[in-house]
């Protein structure tokens, strides 16, 4: 017991008792579970073996192993560097983000994106948009906002990244449920839709929201064929669920930004779904697509209904609040690099082909260890996508591979893709062929 | 059917400082002047990026180790682990002791808002008292977790200084065990700060009463110029408090390194002095610092790299770290001069009433004690802004503008006084 707790004590019998309640309780905090990738990490930076691998992290590599900088986002950190006019003020943001940043944002998502419908919905003031810190920052936006005015409830896949949970139940979510993603190596459709139809019901006042990724899945890299996503999306508006699109990995499927929201496109598809009722959120990332993870950009959208004139303005007041009280501004930095590169069509068409160039190497690695290993999954390009692959191998097995090869892996079995090059495939494939002899 | 979900979502009322902004820059008169901005402007009134700050930025992006990488969930340790040493001081027994958790955070307001989550989930129902004045966002960054507000007696309108009784007495009344939220330097709206004598008595009577101290040091250096000086009240509240209960400090780089928009800071926790050999501080050290790594994910997952890497530069390098103590006296002595500029001009105008509060307060801002009408007035009249409780940000004053303020001031305060003779 420490011995604040014991002063208090003393205090407690000298004066009032209100210090020493409360100061105990500090003394109770347990110890929360260690973030398990940051763990592996750590171990694997202490590994000796010359030949260690490490296949954990969410970050791309080069075919050196490196994390390098997009050379169109190089060139556009050399641009502000040498402008005086772009450098000279590192005074605040807006609260809601610069303004030149939401500008290009919201090109990029609604006009390059989705260009059949999205104009329009800008044009009609129809999508409140706030800066956030990277993908992370916009889903703990929409959860407050949610939280406080729409709906305690959210669905999110099982499996899906773990923070979602931790984010959700943090804030204000008191009914965190699972649809089910993913069994036994196998995207499991009809469950998802029949787990939605059994549980929610339209009319009873209760409103849910669910998580959709909108492509690259994490962990298990899988994603439903258009054909699938249409009867989901069907389900999900007949249910009036409110989505929250997790956008991450924009641009990892095919190389092309652009042509990757296929999920958003679907959405916004007004002559199917008409318009969703309780609005539709979109949490964007430009962490992964111009890799920029550290300096966290990002944003959320939020698509209100039409014929509601001051909803837009309403929900980014409201938006605003939550920021102010939060971290008052978004960072700068990062954001004015993705608004440079945003900011011209030459600049975005040298972007994707870093993207692509990204993309093409994450297939050159499948195919590779498809080569190697045989297994159909990595190269089932319909459905395989993003940086991830899900190996289906056990606890047992990965610590193997991590004892005995250096082969890091996270304990589900996923499998960063990035990590593995041309140096160390064959000694990477050798040990999976090994270990499961 | 509930097409209409969004519209009870209710429109909150502009953020004033920037409607302020908004409104100066459509001012289509000659001569206009900002009172109302947060940030250090030059002489020629324009943002200035600290000589140390240019010199880091070329550092860090000529590192040949250079990329995006995510930070780790508690932030870059070379900052972190400098950032507790520029405000413990080098030599503090808290650091020699090991009883300091630090963690990055997003300025002193993400710093500020980890405090009141950490305080809603491990500290509950206890009250919290803010200074009356106080920072506007300080009352929302608790409440929205949850956390009772209430405030303690700080400024004194009538002679414009301390009302060190109200406060020690407010300190008396709360609860054993309450929160307490001290401006450690600069205070924020007044400018007005207790001397080294009045920190002794107050941080005495908090101690008596068990209350917990949080630290807003969002002025370190900027106030004085001297990151030492304006340690003080932290310094002696450790020293004071370390026996009794846990200290958190929130700390913000926006000012004193002018990194506002990078949002660079930390939130140190500072555990208590354990003079128990059964105590395990390493396992409660550990508890404490997982449950706030859990909390920065469900926030940010980690925190914005790029500023912190600059301030982490400076604070490790030391030529740079040399070059930004000049720079922080550039700062504090411009801001300075523009006080007893603007005094001296009220005063040999004779406009009436006392100005020399103005000199006497600190940092970036000046309580003027004009009131709501006198601003509006200054502003349609005069067009120069500030916010209605008649704070002025001393930055946004000049050799070039000065004169015009203080005229208008003068004005404003004549046409007042004429005007109530009816
Ligand atoms: C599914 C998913 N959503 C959101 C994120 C958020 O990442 P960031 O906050 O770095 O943009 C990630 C990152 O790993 C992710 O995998
Ligand atoms: C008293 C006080 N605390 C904290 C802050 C936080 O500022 P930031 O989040 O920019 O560091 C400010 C800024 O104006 C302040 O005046």
């Amino acid at each position: 017991m420490s011995n604040w707790l014991q002063c208090s004590r003393r205090c407690f019998w000298n004066r009032t008792n209100y210090g020493t309640r409360a100061l105990s309780s500090f003394d109770k905090i347990p110890r929360a579970p260690p973030d398990k990738i940051l763990g592996l990490t750590e171990q694997f930076s202490k590994d000796k073996n010359a030949k260690k691998v490490n296949l954990t992290v969410g970050v791309y590599k080069d075919n050196q192993g490196l994390v390098t900088t997009f050379p169109t986002v190089a060139k556009a950190q050399k641009i502000l560097d040498q402008d005086e006019n772009m450098n000279s003020d590192l005074s605040y943001l807006p609260i809601i983000g610069s303004p030149a940043y939401r500008k290009s944002t919201l090109n990029f998502l609604f006009r390059d994106s989705c260009p059949e419908s999205g104009p329009k919905l800008l044009e009609q003031e129809r999508v409140s948009f706030v800066q956030t810190l990277s993908g992370t920052g916009a889903l703990v936006v929409a959860a407050d906002l949610l939280a406080q005015f729409v709906s305690r409830t959210v669905w999110i896949p099982n499996l899906s990244w773990p923070n979602h949970t931790n984010i959700f139940k943090r804030h204000g979510f008191n009914d965190v449920r699972q649809y089910s993603y993913y069994e036994n190596g196998k995207l499991t459709v009809d469950k998802w839709i029949d787990n939605l139809k059994k549980n929610v019901k339209k009319n009873d006042g209760s409103r849910h929201c669910i998580i959709l990724h909108a492509c690259c899945h994490n962990p298990t890299g899988v994603d439903p064929t258009v054909e699938q996503w249409r009867k989901i999306l069907d389900a999900v508006r007949e249910l009036e669920m409110i989505p929250i699109i997790d956008m991450a990995y924009q641009g990892l499927v095919s190389g092309n930004p652009a042509k990757d929201a296929y999920v958003l496109r679907m959405c916004l598809d007004e002559s199917r779904y008409g318009n969703w009722p309780h609005g539709l959120f979109l949490c964007q990332s430009f962490a992964k697509n111009m890799g920029l993870y550290g300096e966290r950009v990002g944003s959320l959208s939020v698509v209100v209904p039409p014929n509601q004139p001051e909803s837009k303005g309403n929900v980014e007041s409201q938006l605003k609040q939550i920021v102010r009280s939060m971290y008052s501004s978004p960072p700068a930095y990062g954001c004015r690099v993705a608004t440079l590169v945003l900011s011209s069509d030459d600049f975005k068409r040298d972007w994707y082909k870093d993207v692509e160039s990204m993309v093409q190497r994450l297939l050159n690695v499948r195919q590779g260890m498809y080569d190697r290993l045989g297994w159909e999954g990595l190269i089932n390009f319909e459905q395989q996508h993003g940086m991830f692959f899900y190996t289906g191998l056990k606890p047992h097995a990965l610590n193997r591979l991590r004892d005995e090869y250096s082969i890091y892996m996270t304990m589900d079995g996923r499998l960063s893709l990035s990590g593995v090059n041309d140096h160390n495939i064959d000694y990477v494939c050798d040990a999976f062929k090994a270990i499961l002899d | 059917m509930s097409q209409a979900i969004l519209n009870n979502v209710e429109k909150l009322p502009a953020d004033a400082l920037f409607d302020i902004k908004q409104r100066f820059s459509k001012d289509p008169r000659e001569v206009k002047v900002d009172l109302g901005i947060g940030a250090y402007r030059d002489e020629n009134g324009k943002p200035w990026v600290l000589p140390s700050v240019r010199s880091a930025e070329k550092l860090v992006q000529e590192d040949p180790s250079y990329n995006h990488e995510y930070l780790g969930i508690n932030g870059l340790p070379t900052l972190t682990s400098n950032a507790a040493k520029i405000i413990l001081g080098e030599d503090s027994p808290a650091l020699a002791e090991d009883r300091v958790i630090s963690v990055q955070s997003l300025s002193g307001t993400g710093a500020l808002h980890i405090a009141a989550k950490f305080i809603s989930k491990f500290l509950p129902n206890r009250t919290l008292y803010l200074s009356n004045p106080t920072w506007a966002n300080h009352h929302a960054i608790f409440q929205t977790q949850g956390v009772k507000t209430a405030i303690y007696s700080y400024w004194d309108s009538k002679t414009k200084s301390l009302d060190l009784e109200g406060y020690l007495q407010s300190i008396k009344n709360a609860p054993n065990g309450s929160i307490f939220v001290l401006h450690a330097c600069a205070h924020n709206p007044t400018g007005l700060d207790p001397n080294q004598e009045q920190w002794n008595q107050i941080l005495d009577a908090i101690a008596a009463k068990d209350h917990i101290a949080i630290f807003d040091s969002a002025y370190q250096g900027f106030a004085s110029g001297d990151l030492n000086r304006d340690a003080f009240a932290v310094r002696l509240g450790i020293q004071k408090l370390s026996k009794v209960c846990p200290i958190f400090i929130c700390q913000s780089f926006a000012k004193n390194i002018g990194l506002y928009g990078e949002r660079v800071g930390c939130f140190h926790l500072v555990l208590p002095q354990q003079n128990d050999a059964s105590a395990n501080l390493v396992s409660i050290k550990t508890a404490v610092s997982s449950q706030l790594s859990k909390m920065i994910r469900s926030e940010v997952s980690n925190s914005p790299a790029y500023g912190a890497k600059v301030a982490a530069k400076i604070l490790s390098t030391p030529h740079l770290t040399e070059q930004w103590h000049k720079d922080m006296i550039t700062m504090s002595s411009r801001i300075n001069k523009m006080r007893a500029s603007l005094r001296d001009k009220l005063v040999s105008l004779k406009t009436p009433g006392t100005w020399d509060h103005i000199v006497g307060q600190c940092g970036m801002f000046s309580y003027t004690g004009l009131s709501p009408d006198m601003v509006e007035r200054l502003e349609s009249q005069h067009a120069v802004y500030l916010v209605s409780s008649g704070r002025i940000s001393i930055a946004g004053l000049n050799d070039g503008n000065v004169d015009h303020v203080a005229k208008a001031i003068d004005e404003v305060v004549r046409n007042q006084a004429a005007s109530s003779k009816f």
